[in-house]
This record gives C-alpha cells, sequence and structure tokens, in this order.
C-alpha cells in the first residue's frame, strides 16, 4: 500500500484555490467571508492538533488511550447534540452521552471484532476513524430525531393529551411522535444508502482506494461501514429521544418546558 | 336549567353513600401572574351531572384538565372516586376518566385507525370486544361508515366531536369529562348525544358547556365567576 505524501509548501499553496470562493463572496457580496476565514481557520488548527495528537495515539496504540480519545470523542459529539437540540446541559449531557455509547460501542466493536478480526478490539488505526465516522453520523440524526421529536409534541400537544386521558402510558402516548422522529433521523442515512456510488464516491472508500487497497476491496470497506452507520443512527435516535423523556416530562406526563432553553 | 348556583351552590345530598366521583378541594391554579382558580372546590356525586358554565377565560377548562391532570394546582386536592390525584395515582385514575376536548385533535391515519388505537394501550386491551359496537354507535349519531376511510384530518369539527364522544362512550368510563361537547353541532345531532349521555344513571358527568339543551338537563349548574367560582359544593 502507497499512499502520495503531500507536501507542506504544496499544501500551503493548496490554499489559494480559496481565493476563488472568497472572490464570489466578494462579488456577489455574501456575507459570509469573516466566517469562511475563521471556519477555515479552526480547520487548519483543529485539523493540526488532532493530527499531531493521533499521531501520538497511533504510535502508542494502548488501548486505554485509545478508548479515553473515544470517550472524548463523545463527549463532544454529546455536547453538540445538547446544544444544537437546545436541551439543559445538565439533564440531558449524560442520558445522551449513554444513548451515543450505546449507539456506537456496538457496530464498532462487531467491525473491529467479527468482521476484520483484529487481534486488539482498541487498534488506533480502526476504532478511531471507524469510531468517529459512526459518531458523525450519530451526531448528525441526534440532532434530527431530538428536535422533530419536540417540534411534534409541541406542535400537536392536544393530540398527545388527549392520548393521555384516553388511559395511554406516556411510552404509549409518545409512540407516534417517536416513530415520526426516527423516520426524519434515519432517511437520509437510508437515501444516502439508496443512491451511494452513483452519485459520488464514498468518503470511505475514498480513503481506502487513496490508501492503495483494490476498489474491491474498498467496497466491502464501504458496504460495512453503511451498515455500520445505520445500525448506529438507529441505535442512538430511539435510545436518544427515549432517555431525554425521563428529563423533559414531569411525572404526570406533561411536557416540562424548563427541559429546554427556549 | 334546574338550578343556576353562582358561587356557594349547596349540596347535591340525594346521591351521597359512596364516595364522590369526582371531589376538588381549595383548588388554585396559577399561570404565571394570573391566578386563574382561587380556592375552587367542587363535588360530582355518582350519576350526578353537572355542567360548568360562565364566562371565557374564568377557568372552566381549567377544572376539567386539572382533573385529568394536565394542569397542576399551586394548592389544594383533587379525589377521583376517593382516591387523591397524585403523580403515581394519576396513570391509574386517568382511565376512570372519559374526556371529549372542545375540538378534539385526532392526530394522523384514518377514522378507523383513530378508534382502533386506544384499545392497544394496556389499560385497554380488555375492551377490545367494545369496537364491535363502533358500527351502531356510528349510525345512532349519524356518521356514515365511509368515514371510517377518512383521514382524521379531513373531518370536519362537527365529525371530530362525535367521534370523540363515541371513542369515550366505547372506552366504558364511568365519568365524563366534555368541554363544550356539542360545540360543533347542529341541534338535531346535538340532542342526541345529549340524551344518549344523560340517559345512563350510572354516568357522572362534569361539562363545561353553554348549551342550552344541556343547561336545562343538567342535575346542576355550577357558574364560575372571574374569581374561580369558590366552594361549588
Amino acid at each position: 500500500m502507497h499512499t502520495e505524501e503531500i507536501g507542506l509548501w504544496a499544501l500551503s499553496s493548496y490554499y489559494a484555490l480559496l481565493i476563488i470562493p472568497l472572490g464570489l463572496m466578494i462579488w456577489l457580496r455574501i456575507p459570509i467571508i469573516g466566517k469562511t476565514l475563521s471556519a477555515v481557520a479552526r480547520m487548519t488548527l483543529q485539523l493540526l492538533f488532532v493530527g499531531f495528537y493521533l499521531q501520538i495515539v497511533f504510535s502508542l496504540n494502548s488501548p486505554w488511550i485509545n478508548g479515553l480519545w473515544l470517550v472524548v470523542m463523545v463527549a463532544v459529539a454529546d455536547f453538540s447534540i445538547v446544544r444544537g437540540c437546545g436541551l439543559r446541559l445538565r439533564r440531558f449531557l449524560f442520558p445522551l452521552f449513554v444513548a451515543l455509547v450505546g449507539g456506537t460501542a456496538l457496530p464498532l466493536l462487531v467491525f473491529v471484532g467479527p468482521l476484520l478480526n483484529r487481534p486488539m478490539l482498541m487498534d488506533a488505526q480502526y476504532v478511531i476513524p471507524i469510531g468517529g465516522m459512526i459518531l458523525g453520523n450519530c451526531l448528525r440524526a441526534d440532532i434530527i430525531g431530538i428536535r422533530s421529536f419536540y417540534e411534534a409534541m409541541n406542535q400537536r400537544e392536544k393530540a398527545f393529551l388527549y392520548t393521555l386521558s384516553q388511559g395511554a402510558r406516556l411510552h404509549e402516548a409518545i409512540r407516534p411522535y417517536l416513530r415520526h422522529a426516527c423516520r426524519a433521523a434515519l432517511l437520509p442515512t437510508v437515501a444516502t444508502m439508496a443512491t451511494i456510488g452513483l452519485v459520488a464516491l464514498p468518503g470511505m472508500m475514498t480513503g481506502v482506494i487513496l490508501g492503495g487497497a483494490d476498489p474491491m476491496t474498498a467496497i466491502k470497506y464501504q458496504i460495512s461501514i453503511m451498515i455500520a452507520i445505520f445500525t448506529g443512527t438507529s441505535i442512538t435516535v430511539v435510545l436518544a429521544i427515549l432517555m431525554s423523556v425521563r428529563g423533559s416530562f414531569g411525572p404526570y406526563g406533561i411536557l416540562d418546558p424548563l427541559a429546554f432553553r427556549s | 336549567m334546574k338550578r343556576l348556583e353562582a358561587e356557594r351552590a349547596t349540596c347535591l345530598h340525594g346521591k351521597t353513600g359512596s364516595a364522590p366521583a369526582i371531589e376538588m378541594k381549595n383548588i388554585v391554579v396559577r399561570f404565571e401572574a394570573k391566578t386563574v382558580l382561587d380556592g375552587f372546590s367542587l363535588r360530582l356525586m355518582p350519576g350526578e351531572k353537572l355542567v360548568l358554565t360562565g364566562e371565557s377565560g374564568v377557568g372552566k377548562s381549567t377544572v376539567l384538565k386539572c382533573i385529568l391532570g394536565f394542569v397542576i394546582p399551586a394548592e389544594g386536592e383533587i379525589f377521583i372516586q376517593g382516591k387523591r390525584l397524585t403523580h403515581d395515582s394519576v396513570w391509574t385514575l386517568r382511565t376512570l376518566l372519559s374526556y371529549v376536548p372542545q375540538e378534539p385533535e385526532l392526530g394522523d391515519g384514518t377514522l378507523h385507525e383513530w378508534f382502533r388505537s386506544p384499545f392497544f394501550f394496556r389499560a385497554n386491551t380488555s375492551l377490545r370486544n367494545n369496537l364491535d359496537r363502533l358500527p351502531g354507535f356510528l349510525e345512532r349519531f349519524s356518521l356514515s361508515q365511509e368515514l371510517l376511510h377518512k383521514e382524521v384530518g379531513a373531518l370536519s369539527g362537527g365529525e371530530k366531536q362525535r367521534a370523540a364522544l363515541i371513542s369515550a362512550i366505547l372506552l366504558e368510563r364511568k365519568i365524563f369529562l366534555l368541554d363544550e361537547p356539542t360545540s360543533a353541532l347542529d341541534s338535531k345531532n346535538g340532542k342526541k348525544v345529549l340524551e344518549f349521555l344523560f340517559a345512563n344513571p350510572d354516568v357522572s358527568i362534569l361539562a363545561v358547556s353553554h348549551d342550552h339543551a344541556f343547561l336545562d338537563e343538567a342535575d346542576r349548574v355550577v357558574e364560575l365567576s372571574a374569581r374561580g367560582g369558590k366552594n361549588a359544593y
């Protein structure tokens, strides 16, 4: 396997390409130039930091450090979800952390263990990139799912209360809203699976090909990662909504407005 | 109107001997700075048909929502068939009540699916055979069988109201909480509903209504004042 190295000067020069989108923004007076420059700076710094850190992590390849890195990744994703959904940090940080761990751990460990047959489950070369891909998708799906769930609850509160009045327990009354939210959260992954390879070569496949593997190996990896992502997002969305329900409904089964920041 | 009670109504002694169907004691409800109910008390005896009336905003619907546990009073106690309403008991006590909201929101799906859905809740599974009586009730309340295949969102206000009443009847509760149950019905259908509900002596009814037919047939009428209608016993 051989990957062509990108020189530091060559990469620095490549930044010059950004003159084109920035020029378009100036010409069209799109007011996001500041945000774009800040985003490019953040991307560079964050990736440099992660690059240095991962080099150390990869060279040590300690299962404890790798596990700790995964926990940090989950914690950052957890924080983004709670903030992105307008939920109270103190109430939801822990339950959503558990949901993310539950959703990510199973497909990741099955991927590295039974599928790849790695002797060490916490092998940095596999758990960190694959875990990151699953987690990134879980984060997006959780935000869509949780937001859809509470938006539907708010919009159709009367129908929900009516269901409670008919003798439904909380888990029975929230089921239509859970169904709606899961549909909204999982549809993007389903749509991606349906068009994968036709619209664009997916990220992992591209990475494996660039890493020097033949396309058939890359395809096997891509199929596996899609299954892992879909399994992970399904588990984490359902768990995240169910675990958030404990903090967002009062003991009488009524949505607690104090559970939300706005 | 048999009796119109303003703030202090007399006790209905004729049907005592068992625990009141509903008893509310010194209920205080505040929504932010506004006090909606201020020391409100009410007793509904088994089999009694009681109508709450009064101007908009005096808290009539809030009374029903308190009984259902949808609004938690700042002070006071509520008893349903002698059992105190708490966050533990609310789930069981709700299964003693049938609620018909003023503008029922029925969610998604067809009307047939909507009629079936409550019978899949654990509390109601033993009543599933009552669905066999659905065609008879549709006919009684002038709803066609074809409506069963219609999306609930496409039903008129009157159709939704009658569907909600039928569902309440099929669930066989002994206490009915009705919030303007005939507001979207014409007088003929309103009368049919009224006659059916009031004919059953075992059923207690607490209704919010301005419908004269309802007020005339009620055992008691309690008029809530802007201060929340204290001591409506």
